[in-house]
């Protein structure tokens, strides 16, 4: 691919800047090129993780279908439906973030009362209820655990996207051109000394042949 | 083409925020182990002035591996240093608790090098699946 040339004057200084811009331009790809590369392999991590998480969140909440309607069964709606009036509780949970090679990602953390969900009446109620319970608690954990690592795979997709752009931009556009330049005026320096040769031999030759 | 200055402008400015990016995450002052167990919220106060919450999971973990003594002296996070183009990276410890935790969690011992306990990147990819929040990142501009 043929590269621009950056339009300067071909001096020495001219050159002297140039491969003075082009180390800097290494300099910035070689942060670039690891911060992608980590931004990866978190991406990958967070992937692998979001999955597991949503098979997880499937099954926790077909355990809860599933006990919830022998509940049912087994006590009848309206009796069922009291008892549940009762676990209905506030969730608290701590958010905060995260910094992943300069991307924030959300963190957070279910806390407050383990049993809240079983304020119902151990009298009244048999096992099956506390299955559900269990399971409503299951189902909780796996929708705060699915919605951090969501979002942590939508940041870190957003920003690798941008830190590959840089990448390329750097890799294909800025270095080449900076490089192309650099040995046109290389070129044009050496062209420059044989022109001066050339031109001292011939004037060598007009003194000898006088 | 923008003019000379204006262009190295552009590409100190993009190496400077980069770095800036990158390292905004670090913490101001590291915590102990211990003192983190005890808090009710645990965190760090980042660079750019943002709180970093640690998992209590990770940190009951990390207290499952050590005795009382080594919980007290292990600053959290544990800094992981980047090394520019290399397929490592090195994880800068200041004592040997890091490297017994760092090696039970990868289940082998690691290579010490340099002063530095060298990580590879699965390895890498390993520890900061099990201590996603007590492990952090730090591109340094010494590398250049």
């Amino acid at each position: 691919m043929s590269q621009q040339l950056i339009k300067v004057r071909p001096t020495k200084i001219e050159l002297v800047k140039l491969k003075r811009r082009l180390s800097l331009a290494q300099r910035v790809q070689k942060i670039v090129k690891d911060r992608l590369s980590i931004l990866t392999m978190e991406f990958l991590q967070v992937a692998r993780e979001t999955v597991k998480a949503r098979e997880k969140l499937v099954e926790s909440f077909s355990e809860l279908y599933r006990s919830l309607s022998v509940a049912s069964g087994y006590h009848g709606y309206m009796a069922l439906e009291k008892e549940l009036l009762a676990t209905e509780s506030e969730v608290s949970a701590i958010a905060g973030t995260r910094n992943v090679a300069g991307v924030r990602i959300p963190s957070f953390e279910l806390t407050g009362d383990e049993k809240a969900m079983k304020r119902y009446s151990m009298i009244d109620t048999s096992a099956y209820v506390d299955r559900a319970a269990q399971s409503s608690e299951r189902c909780l954990e796996a929708i705060i655990e699915i919605a951090e690592l969501q979002r942590s795979l939508e940041l870190l997709g957003k920003e690798i996207n941008k830190a590959k752009r840089i990448t390329n931009a750097l890799e294909y556009v800025i270095i080449p051109s900076l490089q192309t330049t650099i040995d046109f005026l290389n070129l044009t320096f050496e062209e420059r000394d044989r022109e001066e040769k050339t031109r001292l031999k011939r004037v060598k030759m007009l003194i000898e042949e006088k | 083409m923008p003019p000379d200055s204006a262009y190295e402008r552009v590409l100190q400015t993009c190496l400077k925020g980069e770095l800036k990016v990158v390292n905004s995450g670090l913490p101001k002052r590291r915590k102990l182990l211990s003192t983190l167990l005890g808090e009710k919220y645990p965190y760090v106060e980042c660079n750019d002035g943002t709180p970093y919450l640690f998992k209590r999971k990770e940190l009951i973990c990390l207290a499952g591996m050590l005795s009382t003594d080594e919980q007290e002296s292990l600053l959290l996070p544990i800094i992981i240093e980047v090394e520019t183009n290399q397929p490592q990276a090195a994880a800068i410890c200041g004592g040997n608790i890091e490297e017994k935790v760092l090696s039970k969690i990868i289940g082998m011992t690691l290579t010490y090098r340099d002063g530095k306990f060298r990580l590879y990147l699965p390895q890498l990819a390993l520890i900061r699946k099990e201590l996603k929040t007590t492990t952090q990142y730090v591109f340094s501009p010494s590398v250049l």
